[in-house]
């Protein structure tokens, strides 16, 4: 990897110049960097969230919840006690409008292929066991069938928007792929 | 390696990452790879009732390929800096590719 | 490090276009229904940017209406890194 640029200019500031760490933990060589080369990478990224309960949100608009087990620099996942939750935003066709549902499905152990990853949260077990704000939990039937309603709906209303912005000479942005 | 570069030296700065079906995150930028996946401290989101997933969340992982925007405090970036930087980094991509 | 000599001002590839456009207001047509206008700080060979003082214009279809006239959005950043697989295309821009 060169040097490039940016990462030379600000001088580093005294007794700062080179990695904290043993260089060559993770195999990089080190870098003129105020802060040690090894924390940017794929792999200390995911090695903070090794063996904690994490929130995964995919690409097709799916929400796990579990522990990650293992990962590799594609972020490609292994979770283990996997619970799929599906949540339905308040909305007319809710018991009470207002109020969001959610309802969780047991899944198991799941390996995840890294292209379908959004994001990754990890999860504040203070928070974890109350409802998130504005949503009750529901009866999984319900809340399944809210939910398929509500994405097809969704659905429809992008078909047609993508339909109407091609005048103008715009295409839809997840050609294929609805995000949520 | 530019804008890798770059985002470092933005770490610990609060920017606001949005992503490519509209979620906003705001957080302390914590770190970044190679692929400019990003890790945020601390985050609150845009329109939590959408998106009540984040709510228990307190640190994320987002994959670089799904972002859209990270919208940057302007106080932070030294453009002429960075302009040259990029000035560099395109003379040295243009003795590469021939 | 450059050992190209023409390195000034010619335009031998596309993106030696965008090279004479840094410290410029362009127009940046996106994905998603988006334009930007901003003045360009940095970019790199995906197509990375980073925007300054950039108004950002969203095209929308207002379904409240009759006849679902498409609307647009306005929105403001000081500063803003705008990933390359958005980005559709890249144009000098004068700020009227």
């Amino acid at each position: 990897m060169e040097n490039l640029s940016i990462s030379d200019a600000p001088p580093p500031p005294p007794g700062a110049g080179g990695p904290m760490m043993p260089p060559g933990v993770l195999g990089r060589p080190p870098q003129p960097q105020q802060l040690p080369a090894q924390m940017f990478t794929t792999a200390a990224q995911l090695l903070d969230l090794t063996d904690k309960k994490l929130m995964v949100a995919l690409r097709d608009g799916r929400k796990l919840l579990g522990i990650l087990r293992s990962w590799d620099q594609y972020a490609n996942l292994v979770l283990q006690s996997t619970k799929e939750r599906i949540y339905v935003p308040p909305g007319p066709k809710n018991p009470n409008p207002n109020r969001g549902l959610y309802a969780d499905i047991e899944r198991g152990v799941f390996l995840v292929r890294g292209e379908n990853v959004l994001l990754l949260g990890e999860i504040d077990l203070d928070k974890d066991d109350d409802p998130p704000p504005g949503y009750d939990v529901g009866e999984l039937k319900l809340v399944q069938s809210l939910a398929n309603q509500r994405k097809q709906e969704e659905k429809n209303k992008e078909k047609h928007k993508v339909k109407k912005l091609s005048t103008l000479g715009f295409e839809g942005e997840n050609l294929g792929d609805v995000m949520f | 390696m530019l804008f890798f570069s770059f985002f470092k030296t933005l770490i610990d700065h609060e920017v606001t990452v949005e992503l490519k079906n509209d979620i906003q995150i705001r957080g302390t930028l914590k770190s970044v790879d190679q692929y400019l996946n990003i890790k945020l401290d601390d985050i609150s989101v845009v329109e939590e009732l959408k998106y009540p997933h984040l709510s228990a969340v307190k640190n994320v992982f987002i994959r670089g390929s799904v972002v859209r925007y990270v919208h940057l405090p302007a106080n932070a970036v030294d453009i002429p800096l960075l302009e040259d930087a990029t000035r560099r980094e395109a003379s040295n991509n243009a003795g590469k590719a021939k | 490090m450059a050992d190209v000599g023409d390195e000034g001002n010619a335009v031998s590839e596309p993106l030696d276009l965008v090279r004479l456009l840094l410290d410029e207001v362009v127009l940046v047509k996106l994905r998603g229904d988006r334009e930007l206008q901003g003045r360009l700080h940095a970019y790199d060979s995906h197509c990375n940017l980073v925007l300054g003082e950039v108004e950002e214009t969203i095209f929308v279809v207002d379904e409240e209406d009759e006849d679902e006239e498409i609307k647009t959005v306005s929105r403001k950043s000081e500063m803003l890194f705008v990933r390359g697989d958005s980005v559709v295309l890249i144009s000098p821009q004068s700020r009227s």
